[in-house]
């Protein structure tokens, strides 16, 4: 089982194959069946490798692909227990979406494409996971962005639809770059291209400080632009252009939790170089609190969670680099489960109000769609860190790992931005869920299939957290024989305390405004109408984007063009013109008149004896 | 008199015909200035068989042959005139331009 | 160079020809260039009674200052053109030829002055008809009877080239 585990990704790539194959000739049901089929099969396989994967570097298989001079560059597959683990989180939440998408795009004239595109990202991200060197890496690094473009820009006859595909490609590219970079110097300096040889190299004190925390700064750019860190954030919203399963799969559960992966995948290079722990916690401290903030006032149900996920996946980030390496992996994976779940909810939302996604036109669903609503419940209670709940326990982890680093400030940070998730979960929640329905028309039903991958993940937010209370075993089974400490013994009593209350505090402030009403938001509003605007419209950086980078840019192409047009083409003309000219003098030359000819033979004649006279004088 | 002045003349001669084949719009003034050209040959022809490096009759006699050809070609060019008049209704050389394809 | 018969008689009749040339090229009427021709035909006689070539130079009167230039008269008669014969709107055309004829006059004289000629001295007194005559017989019998036949093919083609088209 487990010396096979490559065969784990090959599973969904035989599922594409055969669903492009298909095409449209297979019915809807038969196209569902072949991708959940090959995705619950790797989903099986890879709970079978997590429960034998030994502990340290796990076990490696490579094959030799290409030879460089003495290098050889290979392709094959490591299994460590970071490696099972994410293989896990990613086949089950594939499997789940699978079934779910089933009801989502039901009637949808490309069903069969949909289903490929997601096994073909399911492919890419399972050998993402277990790609043992930085190329392979990169490769299927690639390759979910491309899976990305294509399922964001799935409806592609939508316009911001196929903006938000090309905004999230180009914005993560910029990332890409940094790790393509960050790839070339570690095989530059370590002369391989091996994960755990970079590390081994780096550990042994090989590669120059200074050198380390550039290919750390390279990296965590790659992971920046992936997992929607500032500044590349903004292209994760307008993700959320593409369907709800992809937004529940790619864009929140599993694809955007590749760039903190990649971080803990190659987490002894951050922890050499102290620059890069400080980059990563701070960015990530910022992120969080940022992309909260925003997530305060959107209107849109799918926003309000995407700007939760940028916030989230910056508390993943900011435990990473506060050394908290257990926390962040732990994070990470009760994330996917009650993230996947909001989504999953929030389309199953959607689709009960046929596409209504603002949620200013919603409510009173608790009464229609009890099922719905308990589950979604579930997930807002485990994001905002409520126990029992997964989400308690990871960002209790989070924040407790950013204390003992001894980085208040980014402990403040986290503990704002946890008041600020639960006000803001709970808004959509009451808007949503409670109060009186504001829409046109009636809900409709939402199906069963729709509504037991829901379940699934529900459970898993609400028991996720057991996985490491009480006694740290998930901390201790991660980093056993890794050389990862595996963190913090004990929390202080207090701080279980801290961050409930905090958490019910926002929950209260939501519930005050929006069920009881007794605080008015129009008030807050007004009293800080600049501010209001400013998170509406996330902080202008989109608009600053536009005129920092985009208004230059488009000036220089429109001058290139101008250079084009009139300077290259102008010798260009000017080329055929000089032809047409001579043409032009040369068809003047035969105008049929026996005279004209004979008088350029005469000159002719001429030139010649002339020239044969002076050839005999010198 | 030495054999440049013969020369010379014939040159002169030459020069005026060709002139007069390039430039002249009437067809039939084009023959005589062709006429002139052949001339201006033949007394290069006569001069040689006096002044010549080897000296003989043989000039006169290539004259005579000259002459007789010239007359041909008169002839021959006249009448190409007269059709070309029937057809065209012009003798105007400017207006023959039908070599432009 | 010394002024005796022989050099008085070329200067006249190269000057003959040579205005009766420049003439047949200025006169804008059509009958006088034709006269003008034959005038410079009959001095072209005159120069080859001087190179001892008497009988070429009856030939000469005989078929260019009459026959060739009857023709011509007949060629002008019976087509219509303009009377005279002013060329206007080729101005341009016209200084090219001029140049180009120039030069090419310019490489010729300056070829015939610049080659020494170091001719035999030729016996005049046996250029006689009846030499004559024996050269074209005898030696050169063979090009004239082809002459005879090419002569023969000009009438039959001129009269052919000549004809109405709707005889033929």
């Amino acid at each position: 089982m487990l010396a096979n585990a490559w065969v784990i990704p090959l599973l969904p790539l035989a599922a594409f194959v055969l669903l492009l194959a298909g095409g449209r000739r297979w019915k809807e049901g038969v196209a569902a069946w072949v991708g959940s089929i090959a995705v619950l099969a790797a989903c099986v396989w890879s709970l079978g490798v997590l429960a034998v994967v030994p502990g340290g570097t796990g076990r490696k298989m490579e094959i030799p692909w290409l030879s460089l001079g003495d290098t050889v560059i290979t392709m094959g597959m490591e299994v460590n227990r970071l490696n099972a683990l994410m293989l896990l989180i990613v086949s089950l939440v594939s499997f789940l979406v699978h079934v779910y998408s089933r009801g989502y795009m039901r009637g949808d004239e490309r069903f069969s494409v949909f289903y490929a595109y997601l096994a073909l990202f399911t492919f890419s991200m399972l050998g993402l996971v277990i790609s043992p060197n930085l190329l392979q890496f990169y490769i299927f690094w690639e390759l979910v962005g491309v899976c990305s473009f294509l399922l964001i820009g799935y409806w592609y006859y939508k316009p911001e639809a196929k903006a938000a595909a090309k905004k999230a490609f180009i914005l993560t590219r910029i990332g890409d770059v940094g790790l393509f970079i960050a790839v070339i110097l570690a095989f530059w300096h370590t002369g391989t291209l091996e994960i755990s040889g970079v590390i081994q190299a780096v550990q042994d004190g090989k590669v120059e400080a200074g050198i380390v925390t550039l290919i750390a700064l390279l990296i965590f750019a790659g992971a920046v632009g992936k997992s929607g860190q500032f500044p590349l954030h903004t292209w994760l919203p307008d993700a959320m252009e593409g369907p709800t399963p992809v937004s529940a799969l790619i864009h929140a559960a599993t694809m955007v939790a590749a760039g903190v992966y990649l971080v803990a995948r190659t987490f002894p290079l951050f922890e050499a170089s102290p620059v890069a722990m400080d980059t990563v916690a701070y960015v990530g401290a910022f992120t969080a609190l940022f992309a909260a903030s925003i997530g305060l006032v959107q209107n849109d149900i799918k926003r309000v969670l995407a700007y939760s996920t940028v916030s989230q996946l910056g508390y993943m980030m900011l435990a990473l680099g506060s050394a908290g390496y257990t926390a962040g992996v732990f994070h990470l994976m009760t994330h996917a489960f009650f993230k996947a779940l909001l989504f999953l909810g929030a389309g199953a939302v959607i689709v009960a109000l046929h596409h209504e996604q603002d949620i200013r036109r919603m409510g009173g669903l608790w009464n229609r769609h009890k099922g719905a609503g308990v589950l979604f419940l579930i997930g807002c209670l485990a994001i905002s860190g409520i126990p029992p709940f997964s989400g308690f326990f990871s960002k209790e982890e989070v924040l407790l790992s950013a204390w003992q680093d001894g980085r208040w400030g980014v402990f403040a940070v986290g503990v704002l931005a946890s008041f600020f998730t639960a006000f803001y979960m709970f808004r959509l929640f009451f808007l949503v869920f409670a109060g009186e329905y504001r829409g046109k028309g009636q809900p409709g039903p939402v199906s069963s299939g729709m509504m037991w991958p829901m379940g699934v993940l529900a459970a898993l937010a609400l028991l996720a957290g057991f996985a490491e209370f009480p006694g740290g075993w998930l901390s201790h089974w991660l980093t056993e024989e890794t050389g990862i400490p595996a963190g913090h013994g004990s929390a202080p009593v207090w701080l279980p305390l801290l961050t409930v209350s905090i958490a019910a505090a926002g929950i209260a402030l939501a519930w005050g405004m929006y069920v009881k009403q007794s605080v008015s938001p129009e008030q807050w509003r007004a009293r800080a109408p600049w501010g209001y605007r400013v998170l509406l419209h996330k902080y202008y950086v989109d608009e600053g984007y536009a005129a920092v980078i985009a208004l230059p840019y488009k000036g220089l192409s429109i001058f290139l063009r101008g250079f084009d047009r009139y300077v290259v083409e102008g010798l260009v003309r000017l080329a055929t013109a000089a032809v047409q000219t001579a043409a032009r003098v040369s068809t003047r030359l035969q105008n049929g008149q026996v005279q004209t000819y004979a008088l350029i033979s005469v000159i002719g004649l001429v030139l010649l004896m002339i020239g044969l006279a002076a050839g005999r004088l010198f | 008199m030495p054999v440049t002045s013969y020369l010379a003349l014939g040159a002169i001669l030459f020069s005026i015909g060709l002139y007069g084949v390039l430039t002249k719009r009437n067809a039939v003034i084009v023959l005589f200035s062709i006429e002139l050209m052949l001339n201006a040959a033949n007394l290069n022809l006569v001069a040689f068989s006096k002044f010549g490096l080897h000296p003989s009759q043989v000039g006169q006699v290539f004259s005579l042959f000259s002459i007789t050809v010239a007359a041909a070609e008169a002839a021959i060019g006249i009448a190409i005139l007269f059709a070309l008049y029937r057809n065209r209704g012009t003798v105007e050389a400017d207006r023959m331009n039908s070599l432009k394809g | 160079m010394q002024w005796n018969g022989e050099f008085l008689a070329f200067f006249l009749l190269s000057v003959m020809a040579i205005g009766g040339a420049v003439f047949m090229i200025h006169f804008t009427r059509v009958v006088h260039m034709v006269l003008a021709l034959a005038f410079t035909f009959l001095s072209i006689a005159g120069i080859y009674v001087l190179l001892h070539a008497e009988f070429v130079a009856a030939v000469q009167v005989l078929i260019y200052t009459g026959a060739v230039s009857i023709l011509m008269l007949f060629g002008i008669m019976l087509t219509k053109h303009r009377t005279s014969d002013h060329s206007d709107s080729r101005s341009r055309h016209q200084l090219l030829s001029f140049v180009g004829v120039a030069a090419f006059f310019g490489v010729i004289m300056w070829v015939i002055y610049h080659t020494p000629f170091s001719g035999g001295k030729a016996e005049t007194a046996k250029y006689t008809v009846a030499n004559l005559g024996e050269w074209v017989f005898k030696q050169y019998v063979i090009p004239f009877e082809l002459t005879s036949v090419l002569l023969l093919a000009a009438l039959v083609g001129a009269v052919i080239l000549a004809k109405k088209e709707r005889d033929a």
